[in-house]
């Protein structure tokens, strides 16, 4: 009775692993389909006014809505307009529209449809754009549009050109309150992809080649993304032909014969410093924390080796305006201790360091923030740590959740957090909202500091400089400051790596100072597209 | 007499009633951090502080706690920030695979965990019993995390049997059989892994009331009138083993949402769990606080239900109230 029993229950097992281990013929991918998995899932509607205001959601739209012009590996190349030019006396970007671009309801676009997007954005504001520097635009016939700057707007081709989506006149012209709008309407734009299908609770978006687009026929009929929080295994098994990796599970895929890449050095953990209250208002304690981490320990201990240190001037060592002369702060305990005893501490009898009896005490946040909107258990804390208090700081290391620890971030309530941004390989328009109030006080990313006056006017000078090798300069000695000043300490720049199937013929990269405003994320449509 | 116990009973349900549905208005208010700082912490969009301002304006929800429970009357649940929809309509649509993930795993270990219990009393102290009681005490205190992650590895990375995430392979275009066949597919290793960590506690529950049973007179009766060994386990014996696991059931069912919490999230399951770490993650507040308010429902609707099923099963459960 009983060994019946047992191998009633065996053969059971058996054949419901059997059965259901079987990989189903029918879902296996028709040619065609391309699958992509991410972590979350949800990144909101694809329209500018529904997705997530970050990355992934934005990336989300992109295939369904275009912009006047587009990156690819290189830099800028056309995407509605085929060609454009700045006019320096006029303040004026002429933009020349490929004539065969059309709506996906059919509809001709015309430069009437990109002089009403910039009219609509002003009165319903899209916030990944900056329009107050657009004084007006016009049409000159309908593939010529000329927009006309305010004031002079260094930014200009990255914040509008490369990123706000031109939306179809005739749809959004009676729309009136556009986050509540979510008739079929709201996702016809001029992209590559036709919207169909966005399924929340799954976290799952469907998309369909859009045939008659003015660039050639997209590769993949239809694009799906799936929520998988396994990428090896997702690519492994086939259900998946791109995810972003862990920078460890590139070989093990290589072997498995996917192609992996990395991405240039977009996005940087760096130690958010209160520099509002004492001691840490002081420049030379902030050099001493700096003298005192040793980055390449953390590396080796934190990231297994996979990350490179940090420009302490925040502009990505990557990009084309990055200063190789910035200042540096090279590992060196001994001259970190003699800048904080230059500030009147003295080592009390435990070894840490005292001021007027009181003990130089600090708290420092932590949490799993990582590139791509990922999260990632670290040791960062852990090894901070141990650097500061072995030259005599004492640490209360607090390990939150990411809200909880951006939020006290976000309200001063804080010593030091380990916090961190992409976009420093983008535009450098980054520097003023990572480092100026003026520009970034809404974030919590931003060190919101303004105790340098010519930091912040040349942080001012160049958004206005339209040269870019006057520009340059201004940018170059920016980093300078920045890093003698170091309102926060720039720490590294993780490894960030994707693998994808080559058997679907398709060439997947990261974009040359990120996609749009710099988004790390090597979906760029011009992989299905070119 | 009997009509005054009633009207006490459900006063009394819904006086719990009435503090849940406070505890869910309250409870994720005192989350630190809110949705606009969670939502614009890791965006490419960095807001000045007058864009901050006009978006926490537009997200500022009333915070009077009579607003809420007329609301909640009026089957107003809300709209949610992330989602830009009705979080009624948000909870249905996670709930189904809620209920087939977990009411799966419990039927399952619940049926299965019930007839080993009772097959392992009736043979105590065999080594077959005693093997598997150190089997399922061992299997009892390995979490779903562990069991999880092991099934995935070996099942979904190294044999590549079955899918490592999501219900069912995304707009596949699939026969009604082969969209049922490609749901349990999907389904496989999370119930197994949640059957995994139900079943022990199931099996070693029913055995300790089992064997106490077993020692009652009545069973001693029944063996001595000569009915057939399985009518003696089951339909005298097993009977009177039942309502502790009845009451297990019950509460397991209740914390539906929080107990896949950790499986759903491995396998990128699409139920409450996903559902309600997203919403703590963006702190979506009327999101948060839709889950917590409908899964406090569950747990007072079902001890309400255990409550009538237990005079059911036992008469004497009744006749003592």
């Amino acid at each position: 009775m009983r060994s019946s029993l047992f191998r009633g229950g065996c053969v059971l097992f058996s054949l419901a692993a059997l059965v259901l281990g079987c990989p189903p013929d029918s879902s296996a991918s028709p040619v065609g389909e391309i699958r992509i998995a991410d972590s979350k899932g949800d990144w909101g509607y694809p329209n500018p006014y529904r997705h997530y205001p970050r990355g992934p959601g934005y990336i989300r739209m992109s295939w369904v809505f275009d912009t006047l012009v587009w990156k690819d590996q290189q830099g800028y190349i056309p995407a509605l307009a085929e060609a454009w030019s700045f006019d320096e006396e006029k303040l004026a970007f002429t933009f020349t529209l490929n004539a065969k671009a059309t709506w996906h309801d059919g509809e001709p676009l015309t430069a009437e449809d990109v002089v009403f997007s910039l009219d609509y954005f002003k009165k319903h504001p899209y916030r990944w754009i900056t329009i107050d520097h657009v004084g007006r635009s016009e049409a000159k016939g309908p593939h010529q549009v000329i927009v006309y700057l305010a004031r002079p707007y260094s930014p200009f081709l990255s914040d509008i050109g490369g990123t706000m989506p031109v939306l179809p006149k005739h749809i959004w012209e009676s729309v009136e309150d556009p986050e509540r709008y979510n008739d079929p309407g709201a996702f016809i734009g001029s992209g590559p992809y036709i919207f169909r299908d966005f399924d929340k609770a799954k976290g799952t978006y469907l998309y369909e080649s859009f045939h008659r687009y003015y660039q050639g026929r997209p590769k993949g009929d239809r694009l799906i993304y799936v929520r998988s929080a396994k990428p090896l295994i997702s690519l492994t098994t086939g259900q998946v032909d791109l995810a972003n990796i862990k920078p460890d599970m590139a070989g093990l895929l290589k072997r498995k014969g996917m192609v992996t890449i990395k991405n240039e050095r977009g996005w940087n953990k760096k130690l958010m410093i209160n520099h509002r209250k004492p001691p840490f208002n002081d420049r030379h304690f902030r050099q001493a924390l700096a003298h005192a981490i040793n980055r390449q320990e953390i590396i080796e201990k934190s990231k297994r080796g996979y990350a490179e240190p940090a420009s302490y001037g925040l502009l990505s060592s990557d990009h084309e305006m990055y200063n190789p002369e910035t200042p540096t702060y090279p590992y060196n305990p001994e001259k970190a201790r003699r800048l904080i005893e230059s500030l009147g501490y003295r080592r009390g009898p435990d070894g840490y360091y005292l001021r007027d009896d009181c003990p130089l005490t600090l708290e420092l946040l932590c949490s799993n923030i990582t590139v791509a909107g990922e999260s990632v258990a670290d040791r960062d804390g852990e090894v901070i740590k141990g650097q500061l208090e072995s030259i005599g700081i004492q640490v209360d290391l607090v390990n939150m959740e990411q809200a909880t620890t951006d939020s006290r971030v976000k309200k001063w309530e804080f010593d030091l957090a380990v916090s961190g941004h992409g976009g420093i390989s983008g535009d450098p328009r980054i520097l003023n909202e990572m480092i100026s109030s003026q520009y970034g006080a809404g974030s919590v990313n931003s060190a919101r500091y303004d105790a340098n006056p010519e930091l912040n006017r040349l942080l001012k000078a160049q958004m206005f400089e339209m040269d870019q090798e006057k520009r340059k300069d201004l940018v170059f000695k920016i980093q300078e400051l920045h890093a003698q000043d170091l309102p926060a300490i720039p720490l590294y720049y993780p490894d960030s790596l994707a693998a994808y199937n080559p058997d679907k013929g398709i060439t997947w990269f990261y974009t040359k100072g990120g996609i749009s405003k710099g988004i790390p994320i090597p979906q760029n449509k011009m992989s299905l597209v070119k | 007499m009997r009509r005054g116990r009633y009207i006490k009973h459900l006063a009394a349900y819904l006086l719990a009633g009435l503090i849940m549905v406070y505890a869910s208005y309250r409870l994720p208010r005192l989350l630190p951090g809110d949705f606009v700082t969670a939502m614009y912490a890791s965006s490419q969009v960095t807001l000045t502080a007058e864009q901050e301002k006009e978006i926490r304006a537009y997200y500022r929800q009333s915070g009077d706690f009579a607003t809420y429970l007329v609301n909640l009357c009026t089957l107003n649940w809300g709209y949610s920030y992330a989602f830009l929809a009705p979080i009624s309509r948000l909870i249905l649509e996670a709930l189904p695979w809620s209920l087939l993930l977990m009411g799966g795993a419990h039927v399952i270990s619940m049926l299965f965990g019930f007839i080993a219990g009772v097959e392992a009393a009736w043979r105590r102290g065999s080594y077959s019993e005693k093997a598997g009681v150190g089997c399922m005490t061992v299997l009892e205190g390995v979490p779903e995390i562990s069991t999880g992650v092991a099934l995935l590895l070996v099942f979904a990375l190294y044999l590549g049997w079955f899918p490592a995430a999501g219900a069912e392979t995304a707009y596949a275009v699939l026969s009604p059989a082969g969209k049922v066949w490609d749901m349990a597919h999907h389904l496989a290793l999370p119930l197994a892994t949640l059957v995994m960590a139900y079943f022990p506690g199931n099996f070693l529950l029913t055995r300790g009331s089992m064997v106490m049973v077993l020692r009652e007179q009545f069973v001693e009766t029944a063996r001595a009138k000569g009915l057939p060994p399985v009518r003696v386990r089951y339909a005298h014996a097993a009977r009177n083993a039942l309502l502790p696991m009845v009451t297990r059931f019950g509460l397991r069912i209740a914390f539906m949402i929080t107990g896949a919490l950790v499986v759903e999230t491995i396998y990128s399951y699409p139920g409450l769990g996903t559902l309600l770490f997203n919403a703590i993650s963006m702190r979506d507040l009327p999101l948060i606080q839709g889950i917590v308010l409908f899964s406090s429902l569950i747990v007072l609707f079902v001890n309400l239900a255990l409550d009538y099923v237990y005079g059911w099963i036992d008469p004497r459960v009744a006749y003592a109230s």
